[in-house]
């Protein structure tokens, strides 16, 4: 039962969680020297965690518990400097973005440890077409009853979030014509999903142990949810997001998550509210599929809008609590990315309508990860 | 009546029915040494030769194994073009330590051998010709079980990079040789200084204006796959040709062109290199050949001490620089011994290098000859198998893929 003792946090800090690619030098296809690289990074002195991901071409940057956007920043720039670095001494370069736009499924190869053998030999195939690539938030709560509320709460804006990151729009040699191919994949478990509709944190272990009698899970892991709560943090972990492609807006999805949770928790506007479990799927897709320019049903207003008119209210609707947080210059940045309707995914389609190959699209990507300046002409 | 149709006996078939028994001898070579022994195909393509050559049947002879030198240059060709194409100055420049290695690594080897030659009394400037031959590791071996494992991690990219430094100082050690061997043949001093200055400079011009080409016209044709593919294959082909008919160094010139169009495509114009099937059909061509080439007789003569240690210290040449500087490079430790293992095979380009010395001056001929060729003979069919077992024990083979 400890593992679901709800540990509290102290307000709404953040943590980010974000898995990146290990490609080739020369080809730009996935690498498979996420041992070597993290073998080099355990000497290296971090201000956060690296740490194995379920396939050899994937690590993952966990940040320290921060309470300001601009402390979160500066650690995952540290981090990103870093991981680039000593990748690059393995002739190795680290990118970001949902999926890999080349890669063949096939050749992937599960990290050996025991968990994700398990993983493997459970989820067959579906665990090696799981090679894509996410960022998670985590959001501290003061109670369980705080982290249920702000899971329903939280649900209506998943389209924010999954516009706003989208970073995959090739998947396996194709043009897949979503935003987020990612989500895609990821909707493949049977434990996709979102969590019930529970009314507190006690209906919730409810459920949870009634889960784990049938044994359908053994521990909340297995839970594959877009918004899911994480007792031992004291969180909950937003987990629609592509990894962008810069580690900048990684920070600033998690400032707009922090400003969010603290008018949600703080003001309580709007009661928790089963419709919003209705209209999910639907306005799930839609910002999966389209990105910025898809709809979105207001279970509240029970209306369909533009879903960049609602995200650029939502942001401006939160920016008291954003600068209260010291957060307002990350929530401003998205919103002027919004407005003139830019996301990674159109900058992808992009790179690749100019240069016309996937490869040459990476290699653009890896670059951009590190740091560089996108370029202007191919 | 006549039947004038007909053809005269013997049928005279040429080139392409050589080119067409090669390949299919190598195939069959390869697969049963597969299936019976469980050794990698590589070595069958080279038993597939040896049987064919003189050595063995005969079937082909020294008068064939001439005028196949065309497809050994053109196959060489494309191997050395591929291996420069993966030497990453990038990486050497991020990875100092990396490049001092890599250096040491040719050192230490040309060192060691050397030793050894004239510990055995040979003279020392035959001793470092034979020394800088023996530097080079097969470019052949170590591509072709790395697409064949489709290996793909450290072992292997730095088995494939030190391969690149090693064919490259190997051959401007030899070729630097030459002025020394010159004078010892009483030329004039004239023609000593010049010749090595002709083909390196020569070579590394025509590689230099291939890969300008190359790059340009990639631009032009754009980023497809199919295209490019001709486009390197035409290049790749007129650059041995050029270089052949100017009396240069294939090697130098087509690793220039490799490693300059790797290197310099600034306008970023062409695409990851594939040649895919196409490309393993000179591989299977350039084993049977050289196991055809190859001399086993002095293995069991006094000489085949010398052979030994040859081959010996060659080992432990490289062996040490990769133990002394691979830390400080980022070879994990457990990793160097199977680098070193990896970086065992001597192949092809050791014969050409023979060949060419042995032309030029006929005193390079006789016992050392002997000795390096019969190094090459014991490496080419245990060398395959050492690298194989390494990038599999790295754990950088894909399972799926079988061996090699």
């Amino acid at each position: 039962m400890d593992e679901m003792q709800f540990t509290p946090s102290s307000g709404p800090t953040l943590g980010v969680e974000l898995e990146l690619q290990l490609v080739k030098s020369h080809d730009y296809d996935l690498a498979r020297d996420a041992g070597e690289l993290l073998a080099r990074l355990e000497k290296v002195k971090l201000p956060g965690a690296v740490k194995p991901e379920i396939t050899e071409s994937m690590i993952e940057l966990n940040s320290a518990v921060h309470t300001r956007y601009a402390a979160l920043a500066a650690e995952l720039d540290a981090m990103r400097d870093a991981v680039v670095r000593e990748a690059g001494m393995l002739n190795l370069q680290v990118c970001g973005g949902g999926a890999h736009p080349f890669h063949s499924w096939t050749e992937r190869r599960v990290f050996p440890t025991e968990r994700f053998k398990h993983v493997l030999e459970r989820y067959g195939y579906l665990a090696k077409q799981f090679t894509v690539f996410g960022q998670h938030i985590h959001v501290g709560c003061a109670s369980g009853d705080d982290a249920v509320y702000l899971v329903h709460m939280m649900t209506r804006y998943v389209p924010h979030f999954i516009a706003l990151s989208a970073a995959s729009p090739f998947y396996q040699g194709e043009d897949t014509s979503f935003q987020s191919s990612r989500l895609t994949a990821v909707n493949a478990f049977p434990l996709a999903g979102h969590m019930p509709f529970v009314k507190d944190w006690a209906e919730f272990l409810e459920y949870f142990d009634k889960m784990r009698a049938f044994g359908v899970v053994e521990s909340m892991k297995d839970f594959y949810w877009d918004i899911r709560p994480k007792p031992e943090f004291g969180t909950i972990e937003i987990r629609v997001c592509d990894t962008p492609l810069t580690v900048e807006r990684a920070a600033q999805l998690a400032a707009y998550a922090q400003a969010l949770a603290r008018w949600l928790l703080d003001e309580r506007p709007r009661p928790a509210k089963r419709a919003v479990y209705l209209v999910n799927a639907f306005n799930r897709f839609e910002a999966a599929r389209f990105g910025l320019r898809g709809q979105l049903i207001d279970p509240y207003e029970e209306r369909k809008k533009p879903l960049a008119d609602d995200i650029l209210e939502a942001l401006a609707g939160v920016m008291p609590q954003a600068s209260a947080l010291e957060g307002a210059q990350a929530l401003a940045a998205l919103a002027a990315d919004v407005r003139r309707g830019y996301s990674d995914a159109d900058w992808l389609r992009e790179r690749y309508a100019a240069n016309k190959s996937l490869a040459h699209t990476v290699r653009e990507s890896a670059a951009r990860w590190a740091g560089d300046k996108p370029r202007a002409s191919g | 009546m006549s039947l004038g149709f007909l053809p005269q006996l013997p049928p005279a078939f040429g080139q392409p029915a050589l080119f067409g028994a090669l390949l299919l001898a190598g195939l069959l070579g390869g697969e049963l040494v597969r299936r019976l022994l469980g050794l990698p195909r590589i070595t069958g393509y080279v038993l597939a030769g040896v049987l064919l050559g003189p050595q063995v049947s005969g079937l082909l002879a020294p008068g064939a194994l001439g005028e196949a030198r065309v497809l050994i240059d053109l196959s060489l060709g494309l191997i050395v073009f591929e291996l420069g194409h993966r030497l990453d100055a990038q990486w050497l420049r991020r990875n100092r330590w990396l490049f001092v290695a890599a250096i040491a690594e040719s050192a230490f080897c040309f060192g060691a051998v050397l030793a050894a030659l004239l510990a055995f009394g040979f003279q020392p400037l035959l001793a470092a010709s034979a020394a800088a031959i023996g530097t080079a590791t097969s470019p052949a071996v170590g591509l072709l079980v790395a697409h064949e494992l489709r290996a793909s991690g450290q072992v292997t990219e730095r088995m494939l990079l030190f391969t690149a430094v090693n064919c490259v100082l190997a051959y401007v050690a030899l070729t630097l040789l030459l002025p020394f061997l010159h004078l010892e043949h009483a030329m004039s001093w004239r023609e000593a200084v010049l010749h090595p200055l002709y083909i390196l400079g020569g070579s590394a011009l025509v590689g230099s204006f291939a890969s300008l080409s190359l790059l340009w016209l990639a631009g032009w044709v754009g980023k497809r796959e199919d295209r490019q593919f001709i486009l390197l294959v035409a290049l790749i082909v007129l650059a041995v040709a050029l270089a052949r008919g100017l009396n240069l160094s294939v090697v130098v010139t087509l690793i220039t062109l490799g490693m300059l169009v790797r290197n310099f495509d600034r306008r970023h114009a062409l695409l990851p290199l594939r040649f895919g099937y196409g490309g393993q059909l000179f591989f299977v061509i350039l084993f049977v050949l050289t196991g055809a080439s190859l001399e086993f007789g002095a293995l069991a003569s006094p000489v085949g001490l010398a052979v030994a240690a040859f081959i010996v210290a060659r080992f432990l040449g490289k062996g040490l620089a990769i133990v002394a500087f691979g830390r400080l490079s980022g070879v994990r430790p457990g990793s160097a011994g199977l680098l070193t293992l990896a970086l065992l095979p001597m192949s092809g380009l050791a014969v050409v290098m023979v060949l060419d010395t042995q032309a030029m001056y006929p005193a390079f001929g006789g016992e050392l000859a002997a000795v390096v060729l019969s190094a090459v003979a014991v490496l080419e069919i245990l060398g395959p198998i050492a690298t194989q077992f390494a990038l599999k024990r790295a754990g950088e083979a894909d399972p799926a893929a079988g061996s090699a």
